[in-house]
């Protein structure tokens, strides 16, 4: 294998950029109203000159108040999720391991329902109502990612095995709550909780809530980064990075943090959606090699562009309904990562 | 990584890249404000969120997001102002025929949007809080309808009709449907009420709660849920129900001829012969009406209370008339054959032409 240098870097995460740039034109063209190619280009012009008042109020407000901001919600979610689960699944040494298996989002799902339910009860200002939901999902994933990082210690240290198993048990916990809260006081809102549990990206995000997450995407992914040579290492064995130099408590601390909160931000507003986290990181290990250097951004890029085009067949398919987008990145996702895996034993 | 490999391409590609992500910042924070040329003329009501709503003087392009405020539209004779309804709405079967905005609890909002509609109509009840802070974003206006007895399903139709500026058919049609009410009430005073299971969903068993305005139609029926739960759809226990006993066991069938069919399969069903009203053959079979908070279920409480206590109801005649179009004739449904196992249910059913 050639060594890594920042040239391959930027071309492979160029290539994957303009491909996310194409999906992205393709899914603003796509959806249950017809907008012409032509007329697209020519508004997205328009934007670029600032000249958004030459736009039609109809495709200004289908294609930019509508379209944009969701794609641009899939993006940041997609990116999340999938550098949550390729951290996860470095640091617990597990193929199996998604952003979900430590229960952070069975964490921001009963705190996601419990909002659902008190905003029936409680008359807020629309503006603090849209951000209710997201805040105490946010807050129930918070709680669950100290829950089980008391659990997951051991002598004081973080231990894969106890985190991983302390993780399980607190999500099947969770899950528990969260089938209480179902059956019992959710009422009238069930139907929105349920929606809310496959994972939904069809609220519009506020701008300024979009711009927030962009911002903690990038710190978190950041910090995850600074450990990347040390995930390398890690996949050789504990004792070989330790061995080797690496701090691996302190390594272990820090993508576990980081990447809970990718998570934990990206479930607070799209609710649980499932698969990007797990199979992205792989599709992507398998084509690209699994030197974290380059699996990081390239994983970013990968689930962004993967979310993308899951939400536009979730809106596009049964139009005008939707399906839920979770089962699109199942249904899409499993035939290319199965197709890529058999590829690679023969 | 030695410097030398930081060649021009891919510098390049990445500065593109970061380039089209600002533009696409810049764009999304440039789409907060549509533009909307001479603004109609607004007024502010409160609606069943307990919101302030700002809707339109005279709304003239509707959508509805609910079954039920579809009917209710077609019922105050506004229907070519319904520019847009859900999968869902199917009643009267020309409803079926509007643009659909695809469903519930999860329209469109491009549709929606495609349609411009200067007034969205949803319920509390059926349609989600998110989809309403969406519309708010578009700066589309929508009033939500919230209704939990029957009483209030008919002032909300007033106030329905009120905000649609046809105050005078919200008053007729409101008027009618008390007077037929009280004219029920009249024949059921002195009747003891029968005690009933309401089934939504026979397995897992599913029933109804006290709170619901479905439990407030039986009451008007002449009839009492044996669940008194405070959860609107409880799952109820077979050996709870089989304690309590129900004279009756009420169906409301999405199609009208399944009723018997959910009957027969139910009897069959292991446990279930333990109820007399199983053994006895006792069971009633309503429209699917009764479960939308609409000036149809009415005619469902007449038809129900016709069903339980046929001895009231003398064999000729048919329901109250009525002065208003709240029923249709099912023109385009075929007339539900009759069932000789349907021996419960009174000529007059809700869909038969008899009840005009």
């Amino acid at each position: 294998m050639r060594p890594l240098t920042l040239g391959r870097l930027f071309l492979r995460c160029g290539i994957l950029a303009v491909i996310l740039f194409v999906v992205v034109v393709i899914a603003l063209k796509l959806g249950a109203v017809q907008v012409s190619l032509y007329g697209l280009g020519r508004d997205l012009i328009r934007v670029m000159l600032r000249q958004s008042s030459a736009i039609s109020t109809d495709y200004g407000m289908i294609v930019l108040d509508i379209r944009l901001p969701r794609i641009l919600l899939g993006i940041v979610v997609g990116a999340s999720l999938s550098v949550a689960g390729t951290s996860f699944q470095a640091l617990l040494r597990n193929p199996l391991a998604d952003p979900y298996v430590l229960g952070v989002s069975s964490g921001a799902a009963v705190g996601a329902i419990m909002a659902l339910i008190a905003e029936n009860h409680l008359s807020l200002s629309p503006e603090l109502a849209g951000l209710l939901t997201p805040l105490c999902a946010f807050v129930g994933a918070a709680v669950t990612i100290a829950a089980v990082y008391v659990l997951g210690r051991r002598e004081g240290q973080i231990d894969s095995g106890t985190l991983l198993l302390g993780g399980i048990i607190t999500a099947s916990f969770l899950n528990a709550v969260i089938m209480f809260l179902l059956t019992v006081p959710a009422g009238g809102n069930l139907r929105g909780a349920v929606y809310w549990l496959m994972g939904d990206l069809s609220t519009i995000p506020d701008v300024k809530l979009l711009g927030f997450l962009f911002v903690g995407f990038l710190v978190a992914a950041g910090v995850i980064y600074t450990t990347a040579s040390d995930l390398n290492l890690l996949l050789a064995g504990e004792k070989e990075a330790m061995h080797l130099g690496v701090d691996v408590p302190r390594v272990r601390i820090v993508v576990y943090i980081a990447a809970s909160i990718l998570t934990g931000l990206a479930v607070s507003v799209s609710g649980a959606i499932g698969y990007v986290g797990l199979l992205v990181p792989h599709v992507m290990r398998l084509i690209f090699g699994s030197d974290h250097r380059l699996l990081l951004p390239v994983s970013a890029l990968g689930g962004a562009i993967a979310l993308v085009i899951a939400d536009t067949l979730a809106r596009t398919v049964v139009a005008p309904s939707e399906l839920p987008v979770g089962a699109m990145t199942a249904m899409a996702g499993a035939p290319l990562f199965i197709y890529l895996l058999r590829r690679r034993l023969t | 990584m030695p410097d030398s490999k930081f060649n021009f391409v891919p510098r390049a590609l990445f500065f593109c890249a970061s380039l089209l992500f600002l533009c696409t910042m810049q764009m999304a924070a440039q789409a907060t404000s549509p533009g909307s040329p001479a603004p109609p003329v607004m007024r502010e009501i409160t609606d069943g969120y307990g919101r302030t709503v700002r809707v339109p003087l005279n709304p003239s392009r509707i959508v509805s997001l609910a079954p039920s405020l579809t009917e209710t539209l077609y019922a105050l004779g506004v229907e070519d102002r319904l520019v847009g309804d859900t999968d869902y709405c199917d009643y009267p079967p020309e409803a079926q025929k509007k643009p659909k905005v695809g469903g519930v609890i999860n329209p469109n909002l491009e549709q929606i949007a495609a349609l411009h509609p200067d007034l969205v109509l949803m319920t509390k009840e059926g349609n989600q809080l998110a989809t309403v802070r969406s519309l708010d974003a578009l700066g589309i206006s929508s009033y939500a309808t919230d209704a939990h007895t029957i009483d209030e399903i008919i002032s909300s139709t007033q106030k329905l009709a009120d905000v649609l500026s046809v105050s005078a058919a919200g008053k007729v049609l409101a008027e009618d449907l008390r007077r037929r009410l009280a004219v029920l009430q009249a024949k059921l005073s002195g009747v003891p009420p029968k005690r009933v299971l309401f089934i939504v969903w026979p397995e897992p068993l599913i029933s109804i709660g006290k709170n619901t305005f479905i439990a407030d139609a039986l009451h008007r029926a002449g009839a009492v849920s044996i669940v008194d739960s405070s959860q609107d759809w409880p799952q109820v226990n077979l050996e709870e129900v089989a304690r309590l006993q129900p004279e009756y066991l009420v169906f409301a069938p999405t199609h009208s001829e399944s009723g018997a069919d959910d009957f027969e399969s139910l009897a069959n069903r292991p446990g279930w012969r333990i109820l007399d009203a199983v053994r006895n053959r006792h069971f009633a079979s309503v429209s699917d009406a009764i479960v939308r908070p609409a000036p149809r279920i009415v005619s469902v409480i007449e038809d129900l209370a016709r069903q339980l206590h046929p001895e009231v109801f003398p064999e000729t005649p048919g329901p109250e008339k009525s002065t208003t179009p709240t029923d249709f004739p099912a023109s385009s449904h075929p007339q539900p054959k009759p069932l000789a196992l349907r021996f419960l249910t009174s000529p007059c059913s809700l869909e038969s032409p008899c009840a005009r």
